[in-house]
């Protein structure tokens, strides 16, 4: 039994996600039941906004690495998920039954794998998701690094990373 | 008393507390009192009209305050409320 079961048609979707906003990065959530994803939704990725890596768990070299970038570099380098969207994803999955299964994001010049920051943010949030009524997600990632996409999913926990199976059809 | 969960981004502001308890009657009158504790930390949730940022969730006991009455959600003690930084990434 996979951990995941991610329709072919959505993981396209995210590919085109991914496509569209090449070189900056893209973000968003799957939900569905019982590991089997069913809706996807795009959130936007607002790391260019004034102030927004100081509210995010980025360390204080990556922070002041962001600081010296102008917000179009930023968003290629780095994502923060606008909450907004979020909370209207989250409302539409409780409306729907759906549990939160995946957060994506693209990496349009790195590979498909988590970075020290990804690490890093995703074990902060360990503690956050049971407080927000959410389970801890897998972490999908989808680099355009190469001619061909590759997309690749995580479990990211107490700081440790290992590949989640995920069954694509 | 409101319990008030503080992330860790922000733990730097509140001497690493990671929960505080304030007492306050709405989300504005706690991000205020919270401001008076700890300085600094109206700045980073909320613009300078003192709408909340959108990269920045606060929940009252799992709902979040732009579902309920925004920075005008009554408070009561014994509620928890969570500051919730935006999932981010690099």
């Amino acid at each position: 039994m996979a951990d995941l079961i991610i329709p072919r048609q959505i993981l396209d979707d995210i590919i085109t996600h991914a496509k569209e906003l090449t070189p900056y990065e893209c973000c968003g959530l799957l939900a569905g039941t019982n590991g089997v994803v069913s809706h996807l939704y795009r959130t936007k990725n607002i790391v260019a906004m004034e102030g927004a890596q100081n509210l995010s768990s980025f360390d204080s070299a990556k922070a002041a690495h962001l600081e010296r970038l102008s917000s179009a570099e930023r968003a290629e380098i780095a994502f923060v998920m606008d909450m907004q969207d979020f909370s209207s994803a989250k409302k539409d999955m409780r409306n729907n039954g759906l549990d939160l299964q995946v957060v994506y994001h693209s990496h349009p010049h790195d590979p498909a794998r988590p970075s020290v920051t990804d690490i890093k943010i995703a074990t902060d949030y360990e503690e956050i998701w049971p407080k927000i009524n959410l389970p801890i997600p897998a972490y999908l990632l989808v680099s355009l690094m190469n001619s061909e996409p590759e997309v690749k999913t995580y479990w990211i926990k107490s700081g440790s990373v290992t590949p989640a199976d995920v069954l694509i059809r | 008393m409101i319990k008030v969960r503080i992330p860790t981004p922000l733990r730097p502001l509140t001497k690493n507390q990671g929960e505080v308890d304030v007492a306050a009657g709405s989300i504005t009158d706690l991000v205020n009192t919270l401001e008076a504790s700890y300085p600094g930390i109206k700045s980073r949730l909320c613009d300078d009209s003192g709408e909340l940022r959108r990269f920045v969730n606060i929940y009252v006991n799992e709902e979040d305050i732009r579902f309920l009455k925004g920075k005008d959600t009554a408070l009561k003690t014994g509620d928890e409320v969570s500051i919730v930084p935006a999932i981010a990434g690099g």
